[in-house]
């Protein structure tokens, strides 16, 4: 999809400063000098397009005091795609890559506790016969924040 | 830790994906039997307690244009990874960055991630190795992507 700079203005507004008000569109509208019908037309076909996941709320799991890891797997080229089957089922794998190493499926997992993380991933040992998966879990965060700054 | 009280916990799943109409606020609340003044409200407060980091769009990178991501693994020394952290932090094309234990190859412990339009990451990872004076790293270049959602917080 091609997008212009209206487009663009409004993802860095929508991204960076959704303004928390009862009619917020409208409020974005005034910034990018459109209409509130035209926000929400641009809008809907960002969303629809897949570039807008969803508008809402990103909470901070670790502050909740959830458990969150990245693992990283090696995996033989004949049973990646059942391995990347079951790993996708879990809710909890919120993404997951293949990458060039001799690790070669990469994924974060977020449970409820320590203990689910743990259970989860001897669940995955035990059903896919993979066994060599690294937990590394973050010691200090310096960063999260995946927002983008869109650019013409 | 933080906690949250049911009430809460009912307003984060249901600002998790507003509508896109003119009043969204409105008429979440219309749907769980609250205010749309009320959501706002406790939105503001989780705002302001850190429980919720930001409200607004989570773009799908690659979809937006961001066609091209790297996990860049660091092998820094205990002593510097605070120095190296913060300053990888302050780079807007870097949307991640911890430090792992245990690292990977037992020596990789400061992980980043970066996000690019085009070609340049070589450009972008030489950069970084002179902000941080380290050329000490191992590139993992994604292939394919087999999921990228968002966590569930309050469903499990």
């Amino acid at each position: 999809m091609i997008m212009d700079e209206i487009d663009k203005k409004l993802l860095n507004i929508l991204q960076k400063e959704f303004p928390l008000t009862e009619y917020p569109f409208a409020v974005v509208a005034e910034q990018c000098g459109i209409g509130e019908e035209e926000v929400l037309i641009r809008v809907g076909r960002l969303k629809k397009e897949g570039i807008i996941r969803r508008i809402g709320a990103v909470f901070d799991g670790a502050k909740l005091g959830r458990a969150g890891t990245l693992c990283a797997a090696r995996v033989p080229e004949d049973k990646i795609g059942d391995f990347v089957r079951i790993i996708n089922a879990e809710k909890g794998v919120t993404h997951n890559y293949r990458r060039r190493n001799e690790y070669n499926v990469w994924f974060t997992v977020n449970m409820a506790t320590s203990d689910k993380l743990d259970e989860f991933l001897e669940h995955v040992k035990e059903k896919t016969g993979v066994t060599d998966i690294l937990d590394m879990r973050a010691v200090k965060t310096y960063k999260i924040d995946a927002s983008m700054e869109m650019v013409s | 830790m933080e906690t949250m009280n049911s009430a809460e916990k009912k307003i984060a799943r249901a600002i998790a994906d507003i509508p896109l109409v003119p009043s969204p606020f409105a008429e979440i609340a219309a749907s769980c039997g609250l205010t749309g003044a009320g959501i706002l409200q406790t939105s503001r407060e989780l705002l302001q307690k850190g429980i919720m980091r930001r409200f607004g769009a989570v773009l799908h990178h690659s979809k937006a244009g961001f066609t091209k991501n790297a996990l860049v693994v660091w092998s820094v020394q205990p002593s510097q990874t605070e120095k190296a952290g913060k300053i990888f932090a302050s780079f807007s094309f870097i949307s991640h960055c911890y430090e792992r234990k245990p690292a990977f190859q037992n020596k990789y412990n400061l992980f980043t991630m970066l996000h690019t339009k085009d070609d340049n990451i070589a450009v972008i990872i030489d950069f970084l190795a002179e902000a941080i004076n380290n050329r000490n790293f191992l590139i993992l270049e994604s292939l394919e992507e087999y999921k990228k959602t968002s966590p569930e917080y309050f469903n499990d």
